[in-house]
């Protein structure tokens, strides 16, 4: 059985003369801790996501990468710079945008179908879509655990149900924030797999963060690689690699080598000497 | 347990179940009690016998349930007061401890109060409030209210208030109300915290009827237990505690057994 979740897309990727469904120009945040002290996180970030595209953003831990995607997500907001979603303003949480938080977050109280329910059933009116939850489920593998609770669900299994949770309200922009860094290696290929899958049946616009150099490159239209805190964008590198991509075929693509090297050529620059 | 032992299990210390461990030790106090009381000559307005007590105690189970002498009556003037003022007083101190883990304001205006309130041993009220309730139902009523009502407050706030940010997180990206973001995410994560309180109420609105009908009543243990006292029937006020330790104990297991049905994914749902 195959499920579709939206029209079917027969040739992934960006459209080039689109405008692009996201746009950051000069986005910039400071926080202010408690004593006084502030903490530059980012500074003067520009960049444009096609619609459609699956970008991944790579970067040095504590660059901000959690804090773009926050305030793409309208969980924090965004004082300095524009950050524009479909043309309009980001100012707050919108049903345009799905998010896939680091640890599945599911809620342990609910089934895995509650689970993925639960955006439809808050935040104003939404059409029941029990075929929908059905056809997520298919698609994920979870379909025979749809009764069951989160506890009774492996690492894996509980990631998929919460990337179901966030595509049911049929969002066009997914932001995932290292979505499968507590996973172990050959479940995380897997998902990444089903990832790149679900997201060329979906014609889904994906902004995932991660530290893994393989996973951004296996997945992105574009990798973009951002400087040390405060996080700036350093390059963005299309990934020429044709579609579908699988781990075996990757790595022995003659761009992989080269694209892996230059991101970790950036990722470690300036003066990084253990 | 298997009867029959594997090699591997003969090396395993053997242990008894906890229920022949519980009755050995009960054998053994008896057996100490009746030591005692012989030993040193007791008198049974001092120290009764364990026979006197179950005497005592059988006489009372072994009536009609609508007659005065047996434990039915009283045991169940007490069990309706102390439930009813353990559900008013649990209610309002689930909606006191939500409405300051959900308001700052109300946080600030209540917090001082019931911090007072939980310093003073709720007990010393008891004589007001029979001056404004009376000596029938109503007074006993309020003061298991009054003493169910604080932990069940303290226990809500706090465990509304220790939601992971990242299940808040979750619900304002889904633009949840806070109505359904406190029903879906904070009232069940805030579950098991609420048990701990309604467990230590149940007990403490036992207590708060027990102390109401010590000060008068009509009817309940606690005017079986000073009626006993003053005919020195030791034996009476021995066979009235055993009544109302099994009560307190059945509550406490049914508060207990609540929670399981309620709270199953608790302890497990973190990976
Ligand atoms: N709420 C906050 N208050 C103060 N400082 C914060 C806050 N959130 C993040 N920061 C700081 O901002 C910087 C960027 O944080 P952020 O979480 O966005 O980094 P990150 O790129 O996601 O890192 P990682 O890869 O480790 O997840 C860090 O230095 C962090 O200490
Ligand atoms: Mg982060």
């Amino acid at each position: 059985m195959s499920a579709t979740l939206s029209p079917a897309r027969s040739a992934p990727g960006p459209s080039p003369d689109a405008a692009p469904l996201i746009r950051m120009a000069g986005v910039g945040k400071t926080y202010h801790a408690a004593g006084g002290a502030t903490v530059r996180a980012l500074d003067g970030v520009d960049l444009d996501i096609a619609d459609g595209a699956f970008v991944s953003v790579v970067g040095p831990s504590g660059c901000g990468k959690s804090t773009l995607l926050r305030m793409l997500a309208g969980l924090d907001r965004c004082e300095e710079g524009s950050l524009r979603l479909g043309g309009r303003d980001v100012r707050g949480p919108s049903g345009e945008v799905g998010v896939v938080f680091q640890a599945a977050n599911l809620l342990p109280w609910m089934t895995v179908r509650e689970n993925i329910r639960l955006p439809l059933r808050v935040g104003g009116r939404h059409a029941p879509a029990e075929a929908r939850i059905d056809a997520l489920l298919e698609v994920t593998g979870l379909a025979d655990f749809g009764a069951r609770y989160p506890y009774e669900l492996s690492g894996g299994m509980q990631q998929r149900a919460g990337i179901c949770r966030a595509l049911v309200r049929d969002p066009r922009i997914l932001l995932m924030d290292e979505p499968f860094g507590a996973l172990d290696a050959l479940t995380r290929e897997r998902m990444n797999a089903e990832l790149q899958r679900i997201w060329q049946t979906s014609g889904k616009t994906v902004l995932l963060i991660t530290h893994s150099i393989s996973e951004a490159i296996f997945l992105a239209d574009q990798v973009v690689v951002m400087s040390p805190r405060p996080g700036r964008v350093l390059r963005v590198l299309e990934v020429p690699i044709p579609r579908p991509r699988s781990f075996d075929s990757i790595v022995s693509h003659p761009a992989y080598a080269g694209l892996a090297r230059e991101i970790r050529a950036l990722l470690t620059e300036p003066g990084d000497a253990p | 347990m298997s009867a029959t032992a594997l090699p591997a299990a003969r090396t395993r210390r053997t242990e008894l179940p906890s229920g022949i461990i519980a009755g050995g030790g009960l054998i053994v106090l008896l057996g100490l009690w009746e030591a005692a009381v012989h030993l040193w000559h007791l008198p049974g307005y001092i120290l009764p016998d364990p026979a006197a007590v179950w005497r005592a105690l059988w006489s009372g189970i072994a009536v009609s349930p609508a007659s005065p002498l047996g434990w039915y009556r009283p045991l169940w003037g007490t069990f309706r007061n102390a439930a009813l003022g353990f559900f008013i007083g649990s209610a309002v101190g689930l909606a006191a401890g939500s409405a300051m883990a959900e308001s700052r304001t109300v946080e600030r205006l209540l917090m001082p109060y019931a911090f007072a309130l939980q310093c003073l041993p709720k007990v010393a009220i008891a004589p007001l409030i029979v001056i404004w309730f009376g000596f029938g139902d109503g007074s006993k009523i309020a003061i298991a209210a009054l003493l169910a009502l604080f932990p069940v407050m303290i226990n809500s706030f706090t465990g509304l208030r220790a939601v992971e940010p990242e299940r808040i997180d979750l619900m304002r990206a889904l633009s949840a109300s806070r109505i359904e973001t406190y029903r879906l995410v904070k009232l069940p994560n805030a579950a098991p915290y609420i048990f701990a309180g309604l467990d230590m109420a149940v007990v403490y609105a036992l207590l708060g009827t027990i102390v109401a009908e010590f000060l008068g009543a009509q009817e309940g243990m606690g005017v079986v237990i000073t009626q006993a006292e003053s005919v020195t029937d030791v034996a009476g006020v021995f066979a009235a505690l055993i009544i109302l330790g099994a009560l307190g104990m059945a509550l406490h297991g049914l508060v207990r057994a609540l929670e399981r049905r309620v709270v199953h994914w608790a302890d497990r749902g973190k990976h």
